[in-house]
């Protein structure tokens, strides 16, 4: 196998009372698509929150291309390659949607530079004639590709997306997954939270559940589907 | 879009012509002129304010401490060792942003309330060391400018006119740095922190070095108006340099009545608010003092409430309507 990626270990997250992340270890190899499921409340958006940066862990480690992450502040860590998408959608409201994703831009770009890969950005996930609207204007599926333009315009190596294909129709859904395949094969990484099952199914290397707070669970889609802890993770015990 | 079109560059050269021709309407040594010196020297003062309470939101009611700090030290250096006030500003500006790196690194993590009454209490801390350190600054008394015959090189003119022009020529410095930051990668970035302050971290903002440079260009030039104060006025006290109804918030009011984070706003604000003010004094400090300071409590407060983008709302309001019109 190749060398991973990304490498987690032991990650541990305690809010308070909450363990919202216990010994989570993961690895993605370069140009995987690693799809992450559980319940709601089963620390998804925790562990991206803690990849990123935006939460430090108390245990455990995060490596990128064997560099070690923890500690670092989100925004040396998007300069070392990884940024994620938010779920609730965190777009600057009162900006342009080409500001949003130029902002993006800026970190390895000067203006100029960065307008014209913003522009790239936002054809490629198919909104490039919003590009002059509001943020605040746009409808919220809008909004959550607007999200995915930005973290495109970081120029990252590993992407994680935290439920970026919600509100879309199926035929949206199917365009946004073809996207992602193509930046798969562009050499782009991805981790997926999605609640889609047909879509992570059919867009997925491998998955990893998760359930409150701990990997009950990782293989391949097909293994998944047919694992008894994850199904009853998601019907109850009797199902099970 | 950075390029300015013909109608606006006619426009804004215009607009140049009459504010340079403006003081040979006024009598030149007369109280009107006065109060163009002031409303200039304030929206420089609101543009200064702007850089970071405009664009990065970071909302400052100390910026007093700055603008004392610079009163005091251009007319320290001119006391003690007769360095022309020209240094002076640059010796101001130095130590402005000093301060402004100085009470940066501990309060540019908090966010709204907190920042501001953290900054408040730095102005205040600044107000009681000015008072009390009678050596230096001349405590409670206040301090003087010493008088010398008018002349560029000490910049003290007979011709309060040129005291206006070179008001204006400060006015036009800061809004012409306001504008260029906000144009710039800068500029972008604190926006994208004022209105998501994790989100653009996590697309790769440094927000705490990114308000923390806009925090020093601010307090520097704060400071260097803090020397023009001085010499305007060429007697000043703890109290009112470092004061937070006097500067501070008047500061934070000015740019917040013309339109919070525009380049036109604090100007607006300025020549709305300095006059009104000189009026409100006349008209009610003879039956009740105080009650002017009441008035534009309440001013502030409508503002608000009504329409907390100023001045400069109306403007986009009408263009947005119009815009929606042609589609």
């Amino acid at each position: 196998m190749v060398a991973p990626l990304l490498q987690v270990t032991g990650l541990g997250k305690r809010f308070g009372g909450l363990q919202a992340l216990s010994e989570v270890s993961l690895s993605v190899a370069p140009g995987e698509i690693l799809g992450l499921i559980g319940p709601n409340g089963a620390g998804k958006t925790t562990l991206f929150s803690t990849l990123v940066g935006l939460h430090r862990p108390d245990a455990g480690t995060i490596r990128l291309d064997g560099r070690d992450l923890v500690g670092l502040k989100p925004h040396k860590i998007a300069a070392a390659g990884m940024v994620k998408t938010f779920q609730n959608v965190a777009l600057f409201l009162d900006s342009t949607v080409l500001d949003n994703v130029l902002t993006g831009g800026l970190m390895r770009h000067a203006i100029p530079e960065a307008r014209e890969l913003a522009r790239r950005c936002l054809e490629r996930v198919g909104i490039g004639a919003i590009a002059g609207k509001i943020a605040r204007d746009l409808s919220f599926p809008e909004r959550a590709r607007v999200e995915v333009a930005r973290a495109l315009c970081t120029e990252p190596r590993v992407l994680l997306l935290d439920e970026a294909m919600a509100a879309l129709n199926h035929a949206e859904m199917d365009a946004f997954m073809d996207l992602l395949r193509q930046l798969r094969a562009e050499g782009l990484t991805l981790v997926v939270v999605e609640h889609h099952m047909r879509a992570i199914m059919a867009l997925c290397d491998r998955l990893v559940v998760l359930n409150f707070g701990q990997m009950i669970a990782t293989g391949t889609p097909a293994e998944i589907a047919r694992d008894p802890a994850v199904i009853e993770a998601y019907l109850g015990r009797s199902a099970a | 879009m950075s390029a300015l079109s013909v109608r606006q560059a006619l426009g804004l050269a215009l607009l140049a012509a009459l504010a340079i021709a403006l003081p040979f309407a006024f009598e030149p040594r007369g109280y009107g002129i006065r109060i163009l010196c002031l409303a200039l020297l304030f929206a420089a003062m609101a543009q200064a304010w702007n850089i970071v309470a405009g664009l990065a939101n970071q909302i400052s009611l100390g910026h007093a401490a700055f603008f004392g700090i610079g009163a005091y030290t251009s007319t320290l250096l001119l006391i003690h060792f007769g360095i022309t006030p020209w240094l002076g500003m640059m010796a101001a500006a130095v130590l402005g942003g000093l301060a402004a790196l100085l009470i940066s690194l501990p309060t540019m993590r908090l966010r709204g309330h907190y920042f501001a009454l953290a900054t408040l209490a730095f102005g205040e801390v600044m107000r009681v060391i000015g008072n009390s350190w009678g050596g230096l600054t001349g405590g409670p008394v206040g301090i003087s400018v010493p008088f010398a015959k008018p002349n560029l090189a000490l910049m003290q003119f007979a011709d309060t006119r040129a005291s206006y022009w070179l008001m204006l020529g400060a006015l036009v410095v800061v809004t012409v740095i306001f504008v260029a930051i906000k144009r710039s990668r800068l500029g972008y970035r604190l926006r994208a922190i004022k209105e998501n302050a994790d989100a653009a971290e996590v697309i790769g903002v440094d927000t705490t070095r990114t308000k923390i440079v806009a925090a020093v260009i601010s307090g520097a030039l704060t400071a260097a108006l803090g020397t023009l104060y001085a010499q305007f006025q060429f007697f000043f006290d703890p109290d009112t340099v470092f004061g937070v109804a006097s500067i501070s918030v008047r500061m934070a009011m000015i740019a917040i009545v013309g339109g919070i984070g525009t380049a036109a706003g604090p100007i607006l604000g300025a020549f709305f608010v300095i006059p009104l003010e000189e009026i409100a004094n006349q008209v009610f400090s003879a039956q009740a003092a105080g009650l002017s300071q009441l008035v534009f409590g309440v001013l502030l407060i409508l503002v608000i409430l009504v329409e907390p983008r100023g001045f400069m709302a109306i403007g986009p309001r009408i263009r947005r309507l119009l815009r929606r019109e042609e589609r």
